[in-house]
């Protein structure tokens, strides 16, 4: 039993110990969830793509395919000069600048671009970390328990 | 600006008009008025769903600004779903706010709203009252939510416990409308739903 204990890190309290209360609290609210709905959702739209990303956009000319741009939803005709975003998605010039200058995702397939907004560069780290650190908790206990 | 709008909205309507879901007849839309700035969509409700066998209405708004902001839809047909106001027919959906994206359609829109019926989403809810049952009371949420398409939408699905219900309010003088939502909002419970109207 004393292994038991030991191998979990706990320990009998001492004479006239008290439990670390705020510990449990704390335990209480990450087990609750709380803790994930404190890094929730950006609460709106994000950013604008910055002004570098934007203006590296390459400019293709159209050959002889007759798509859409899912913009406008016009036929994109061979000759027409086009913007081709990172993830190769194609738009009009100025349906596309119109919405980068709303926000910083690929209208088609949200592909995101980087944007001069610090706040929002910040938000996006820290999602990134803990989605990593969640990923490296599943790996654990995965290998613990496999 | 309103150009590109309204330009947009003929093409995606031409286009809808060949969709298979329309020809299908799961979903519907047609024009308010002549300058493309509102519309009326239809949308079937789910098979193996409370809404089955329902017709809903949806009131749809063009902004402007379409399509760099999202359109502006409601429920016209009252139903009772967590995250739609049973009162207003407000509706939060995503992509209807802050995830819109330029390239979806009124298409794609109604299609979402359909899925929305499959799978109510209570934790992000609209009606916090219909979201509680929802959680906490699954049979009584699927009950009520027939019933109402069974009023309100056209659905064959007749639930008789809550009819009868519904008609002793009235007996006592109470509007039938008023007299449901308490109804529901209260687990059916026939005394604590006088009681509120009353108290």
């Amino acid at each position: 039993m004393a292994g038991y204990f030991e191998e979990m890190g706990w320990r009998e309290l001492g004479d006239g110990e008290q439990p670390n209360h705020l510990l449990h609290f704390a335990r209480f609210l990450i087990d609750s969830g709380l803790d994930r709905s404190g890094a929730a959702e950006w609460p709106s739209l994000p950013p604008p793509a910055s002004k570098e990303a934007v203006k590296k956009l390459q400019d293709v000319i159209i050959e002889n395919q007759k798509k859409g741009c899912p913009i406008c939803l016009k036929n994109l005709e061979a000759g027409e000069k086009v913007k081709k975003m990172p993830c190769n998605h194609i738009f009009h010039p100025r349906c596309i600048l119109t919405w980068l200058d709303k926000t910083n995702s690929c209208p088609f397939c949200r592909h995101e671009m980087p944007t001069d907004d610090e706040n929002y560069e910040a938000y996006k780290k820290a999602k990134k970390r803990a989605e990593q650190s969640q990923n490296d908790l599943d790996a654990l206990h995965n290998s613990m328990f496999s | 600006m309103a150009n590109i709008a309204a330009k947009r909205i003929k093409r995606e309507f031409k286009e809808i008009m060949k969709s298979e879901e329309v020809i299908g007849g799961s979903i519907k839309l047609g024009l308010v008025n002549e300058n493309w700035t509102e519309l009326k969509g239809e949308i079937a409700g789910p098979v193996d769903t409370p809404y089955e066998g329902g017709t809903f209405l949806l009131e749809i708004k063009v902004p402007e600004t379409y399509p760099f902001n999202p359109p502006k839809i409601r429920f016209l047909t009252k139903i009772w779903h967590p995250n739609v106001s049973s009162v207003t027919g407000a509706i939060c959906l995503d992509i209807l706010k802050d995830q819109w994206a330029a390239a979806l359609t009124l298409r794609t829109v109604l299609l979402s709203l359909q899925a929305l019926l499959s799978a109510g989403e209570p934790n992000d809810p609209q009606d916090a009252v219909v979201a509680k049952q929802f959680r906490e009371n699954p049979r009584l949420f699927t009950m009520t939510a027939r019933h109402w398409t069974n009023v309100y939408a056209g659905g064959p699905n007749i639930v008789h416990e809550c009819n009868s219900k519904v008609q002793r309010m009235l007996d006592m003088g109470i509007d039938e409308h008023q007299a449901r939502v308490a109804l529901s909002s209260y687990d059916w419970d026939l005394e604590r739903a006088t009681e509120q109207l009353f108290g």
